[in-house]
């Protein structure tokens, strides 16, 4: 129905009113019908927890305490914690500014590989042993990333291919590259092991508070933050981005090149994937470069990004409550009898109802969200 | 060289690459019905990854077939939690496929966790049940071509001969049945079935399902015949190559059927260079689907964009 | 009782647009009725109850005498009700009887028995004329068939009451009369049809009663005999209106763009246009005439750039544009107005300010070094607000949480704030209400007045001769006739080389051009 009431149409008018009890929303209204919405679908994914850790464990109120309250227990666990968050963070952004310009690129796993390979070599170079070695490192990591996300892009842009396909074999493939490296050019000679020497001081990551393992990782998820979302709402770049992601045959109509805008979106994000990399291998967590080091952490950041809404501000709120849920699995698990796992379930759940578009129950919008504006909706 | 090509050639290698190409056909016959029903099912690994545990555990402690069954009704399952996310909930169906790749990473190893008691990487001590292979040994009786029969048709996984029988079932569902050309039109155009009473979101509801069902199929022949038994993460991406090949596969069921058996025979020389050329490093070895993956989808993308190109559309 | 009575149908949308109440509506068994009314008067919503689309919150239904409940468009196939809708609802890829045939099919054990689908088919397009084959792919065929099959759709389903939604909206005159001897066809068989509508003449034409709706209600129903188009109007608006532009006479300025030796090719690489060329003035409007897929929105998709041209020039200001960017030709001062305005025109997940701004991001006024000037950014977007009345809580909010008229109202405001050189339009008044199509009208008009040279094309006949200075005819990606816009240029004239009935001779369309 339309309700246009131009000063020419005046008989549109009467059909204002008839709609005129559907005022229409404010930022704020959606904002808050938005965060409405995640706190159920987290309230629902903790019942759920709840119930298996319940059905699961002998000591089921033991399993539960550790997974709230653990990871803040100690200064360790706690350092653990602010490690978890800014890597999370990084690969949250990676994704939300593909997705922002709506590419289901999944790359961010393999540009952490070839990342960390490539500040790896810098760290083992005769440059690593001088001060240049850790800013070099960090740059080898996002190029290296950059590269490896700008494939998938160009692909699609310029033949079509699907980048989720495209996307998940180059993780593949970086995995077994990694492993294949470590193994014929990395590791000492003689050695068995699957792991590097400990990189050289130089190219470490300095600690920010001792005996912990936050370090200088963190610094830089912050100004990734800051980065991504000035990039995103404050340039002319973001705004195309974000209107290629919108609508792309709209952004064409307008004289965006939406390709170019796709193309570069997923090497940026190729380049945030590529500095997690370098911060896992120069971080104060490894040092050093391991095969599968990762184990598909990689991918949570598509949970980060989706309870985020792709928004870069909202990515490290996000971030912290999860990391604190990882933390508390992880400690449970070597605490109690109830496995880390259980922590999957937990985020497929969350995503599911996070994805989904269901109404708030009535109650929730008079009581909490709605008050005054309750009625309006 | 001449020895390794004999290999390939042989028919030990065939039934290798029938081996190989069994559990990919399944899920990528899972992916083509989901995918002609209009949704691309990014869960296919992830549910055969379920399917291939509940095989594993059922068939610990009942007979193979039933483990088998628990396989598909796990798949199945999993289809149904899907449809029940994307057509109820509203949910993009690509970020349910990801909650569920993500909750079959992780679940199968908390639920293999729980039932080893304590055991996260493999199913060792949980001895499991194994498809039976078809013996058809009579057929050497027959004189001349007899023992080149037995060489290439015995010997199989039995779901390999229900997954060459499911390739024609669906194609004559697809193309000669009312149901499929439904289903064909709730993929590529709703508004027309939907205007003609067809109800569209039961026919998608049901693809979803099948399409579960199929990939928790491939999922028990992945780990009651291919391997025995359960390892965590033990699908190694072939969900994610089962995608591709509906693709390469032209969306058509003997199309993906070939690019099934090709991704197979890539897979199974993973098995047999090693043994001809030790020198090849294992990891360039098991990289090899992968990028035989992006090759084809390369190559399908180039082809269908130059046939655009050629009649003159703008890129 | 008549045929099909409808008492009291009332139905309001979730979020409280009320678009029926009270709807009363009774059809006679054999009758043409038709159901008159602006868009947004309850006309479709009413329809979709009657198929069974919608549910309606009040009222009851009833069919030759008894009361029915529909629960979905199943039921009312099941009680002999079709419906052919605006927008076709066939699978492109499908032949003509797989379509026809779709949710009915016949079978053979589980087999679909293509054969007697065939058959049936062919014998429906026969018995009721229609003229059809039931073998080649929809895709295909042109808009006039392809409405013929969705009319065969119904009659395989042994619809008794056939309910056309705008039939008329996509042909040409001739294909209209066309139409109107298959519904007479139709009427003679025994079948009763409703005809949804808002070009009176033809409503005049083919009905035998009128119903009028506004504003979710209905106004009366009347006798086509016993009315007149100017009645109607009244009736439908409920104030008298006059729908013109005052188009003062002027003299049209210098050609601002000159088209000469185009070439267009489609999909699947055969001609859409060959050698075509034009030109068009500043201070006119040309209007683009004919039946849509003869190359007129191709044409301006051309110029817009978002088309590729395989060969030919188009010059714009001096310049031949057919190798610049979008942005570039935007720079020079083209504008348009696309045809579907909220599926190219906007991004709805994105702000007002944010959709205003996105044909400006070389502007520095708007972005300098690469930089956003949020500030001047949203003024801009304040401004245009107030100017257009655009009806939004602050230029922040979405553009997809507006009502359709004010998304529309968006795209002309971003298009139109600055005074374009050449203006392209396609379908501005397509799905707009009268109150709406007036604003609009003028405010192209007002761009003409203000030295802008504009491209027009519409698929009304009407829109065109009330608008345009010159109009040129399209038949198959050529131009067959050009036209000065005076008094006594007929629909009926334009319609003949619209259809390629008739073509002018070089000297005529020389004159014209």
């Amino acid at each position: 129905m339309t309700t246009d009431a131009t000063p020419t149409a005046p008989a549109a008018l009467p059909a204002a009113t008839a709609a005129g009890n559907m005022k229409p929303p404010t930022r704020l209204s959606i904002a808050g019908r938005e965060l409405g919405r995640a706190a159920i679908a987290v309230i629902i994914a903790m019942i759920a927890t709840l119930l298996i850790v319940f059905f699961v464990s002998k000591s089921p109120v033991d399993a539960l305490m550790t997974l709230l309250t653990a990871p803040f227990s100690r200064v360790r666990t706690f350092g653990l914690w602010v490690d978890d968050v800014a890597k999370l963070t990084m690969t949250g952004l990676a994704f939300s500014l593909v997705f922002q310009a709506r590419q289901f690129a999944l790359g961010v796993q393999g540009q952490l590989y070839v990342g960390a390979l490539a500040a790896t070599y810098v760290a083992l170079s005769p440059i690593g042993q001088t001060w240049a070695g850790l800013p070099l490192g960090v740059l080898a990591a996002m190029i290296a990333g950059g590269i490896y996300g700008f494939l998938p892009g160009i692909a699609k842009a310029r033949l079509g291919a699907n980048e989720i396909v495209s996307t998940l074999m180059l993780n593949y493939i970086a995995i077994e590259l990694c492993n294949f490296l470590v193994r014929v050019s990395l590791v000492p000679p003689g050695s068995g092991l699957l792991t590097t020497d400990k990189f050289p001081k130089t190219s470490l990551y300095p600690v920010l508070v001792a005996n912990t393992r936050i370090d200088l990782g963190l610094i830089f998820a912050i100004l990734c933050v800051l980065g991504t979302w000035f990039a995103l709402y404050r340039t002319s770049w973001g705004l195309k981005l974000r209107l290629v992601g919108h609508n792309a045959r709209f952004a064409e109509y307008a004289g965006i090149k939406a390709n170019a805008i796709m193309v570069s979106a997923m090497t940026v994000a190729g380049a945030l994937g590529g500095l997690l990399g370098s911060m896992f291998v120069q971080g104060q967590a490894f040092g050093q470069l391991t095969v599968l080091f990762e184990g598909g952490f990689a991918f949570e950041g598509i949970l980060i990004a989706i309870v985020a809404r792709n928004r870069p501000l909202a990515v490290p709120v996000v971030a912290m409550f999860y990391a604190y849920l990882r933390q508390g699995a992880q400690l449970m698990n070597i605490r109690t009898d109830v496995p880390a796992e259980v922590i999957s379930v937990v985020a497929a759940l969350i995503i599911l109802l996070v994805a989904s578009q269901f109404g708030l129950p009535a109650w929730l919008k008079r009581n909490v969200l709605g008050t005054r504006r309750g009625a309006t909706r | 060289m001449n020895e390794f090509l004999l290999t390939v050639f042989s028919a030990a290698f065939l039934a290798t690459v029938i081996r190989t190409s069994t559990p990919l056909l399944l899920a990528t016959l899972g992916g083509l019905i989901s995918d002609l029903s209009g949704a691309l099912n990014v869960a296919l690994d992830g549910i055969m990854l379920i399917g291939c545990l509940t095989a594993v555990i059922v068939s610990h402690y009942a007979p193979w077939y039933v483990g088998v069954l628990a396989g598909i009704g796990a798949g199945a399952a999993v289809g149904l939690v899907m449809a029940f996310f994307h057509l109820r909930m509203k949910a993009d169906i690509i970020i349910v496929g990801f909650a569920i790749g993500a909750l079959a990473t992780g679940g199968t190893v908390f639920a293999l966790s729980l039932a080893t008691g304590g055991d996260k990487g493999t199913s060792i001590n949980l001895p499991s049940g194994a498809v039976p292979a078809v013996d058809l040994s009579f057929l050497g009786a027959i004189p001349g071509i007899g023992p080149a029969l037995v060489a290439i048709f015995s010997g199989h996984s039995l779901l390999s001969w229900v997954a060459a029988f499911l390739v024609f079932a669906i194609w004559y569902f697809l193309y000669r049945t009312p149901w499929g050309l439904w289903l064909r039109a709730v993929g590529e155009y709703p508004a027309a079935p939907e205007a003609a009473g067809i109800p569209v979101n039961a026919v998608r509801f049901w693809s979803l399902i099948v399409s579960g069902a199929l990939a928790g199929l491939g999922g028990a022949q992945l780990a009651m015949f291919n391997f025995i038994g359960f390892t965590a993460n033990m699908t190694a991406g072939r969900g994610f190559i089962a995608l591709g090949a509906v693709l390469l596969g032209a969306r058509h069921p003997v199309g993906v059927m070939f690019a099934a058996l090709l991704f197979g025979a890539f897979d199974g020389l993973t098995n047999v260079l090693p043994g001809h050329y030790p020198w090849i490093p294992p990891e360039l070895i098991r990289m090899i689907p992968f990028a035989v993956t992006i090759l084809a989808l390369l190559l399908f993308s180039y082809r269908a964009q130059r046939a655009l190109a050629l009649r003159g559309v703008k890129a | 009782m008549a045929f099909i009575e409808a008492r009291g149908i009332g139905r309001v949308y979730p979020g409280g647009v009320v678009a029926n109440d009270g709807v009363d509506l009774s059809v006679e068994k054999g009758e043409v009725h038709a159901v008159v009314g602006e868009n947004g008067a309850g006309k479709s919503t009413l329809m979709k109850i009657l198929f069974g689309i919608e549910r309606p919150d009040a009222g009851t239904l009833s069919l030759d005498g008894r009361q029915v409940h529909f629960d979905g468009p199943r039921d009312a196939i099941d009680a002999g009700i079709g419906m052919v809708f605006q927008h076709f609802s066939l699978v492109p890829s499908f032949s003509v009887y797989e379509n026809v045939a779709l949710g009915s099919e016949p079978r053979k054990g589980i087999r679909f028995d293509r054969e007697a689908a065939i058959a049936r088919v062919r014998g429906l397009s026969e018995q009721f004329r229609l003229n059809v084959d039931p073998m080649p792919p929809v895709r295909t065929l042109p808009v006039g068939q392809q409405q013929r099959v969705e009319i065969l759709k119904a009659l395989y389903r042994n619809a008794r009451v056939l309910i056309l939604d705008e039939p008329t909206a996509v042909l040409a005159p001739q294909e209209v009369a066309e139409l109107f001897v298959a519904i007479r066809s139709l009427i003679e068989q025994g079948c009763t049809v409703i005809f949804i509508a808002h070009k009176l003449p033809e409503v005049l034409e083919i009905s035998d009663t009128i119903t009028v709706m506004r504003q979710g209600r209905t106004v009366g129903t009347v006798k086509a005999k016993d009315v007149t188009e100017h009645e109607l109007a009244t009736m439908m608006v409920g104030r008298e209106v006059a729908l013109r532009v005052d188009r003062a006479p002027r003299a049209a300025g210098a050609e601002v763009c000159t088209v000469s030796n185009l070439r267009l090719v489609n999909a699947r690489g055969a001609d859409v246009c060959r050698d075509l060329s034009l030109g068009v003035r500043a201070g006119e409007i040309l209007g683009l005439v004919g039946v849509e897929g003869n190359g007129q929105a191709e044409v301006m998709e051309a110029i817009a750039g978002l088309r590729h041209v395989a060969d030919g020039r188009i010059v714009v200001a001096d310049q031949d544009i057919v190798p610049l960017s979008v942005l570039r030709r935007r720079g020079i001062g083209i504008a348009s107005i696309p045809e579907d305005r909220i599926a190219e025109g906007l991004a709805t997940g994105a702000s007002v300010a944010e959709n205003i701004v996105a044909t400006r991001l070389k502007d520095r006024r708007y972005v300098r070094n690469g930089l956003l000037d949020l500030k001047a950014i949203k003024a801009n977007a304040v401004r245009l607000i107030e100017q257009f009345s655009i009806r939004v809580n602050g230029p922040a909010v979405p553009v997809g949480t507006l009502s359709g008229g004010n998304m529309q109202k968006v795209v002309v405001a971003r298009e139109l704030s600055e005074q374009p050189k050449l203006l392209l339009v396609s379908q501005p008044t397509r799905g707009v209400d009268l109150g709406a199509t007036q604003f609009i009208w003028k405010t192209i008009a007002a761009a003409r007045d203000a030295g802008a040279a504009v491209l027009l094309s519409s698929a009304d006949l009407g829109e065109l001769l009330a608008l345009s200075d010159r109009l040129l005819v399209f038949y198959r990606g050529r131009i067959v006739a050009a036209f000065h816009n005076r008094e006594g240029l007929s629909p009926e004239t334009l319609g003949t080389y619209m259809l390629g009935l008739s073509e002018q001779s070089p000297e005529e369309l020389r004159a014209g051009l």
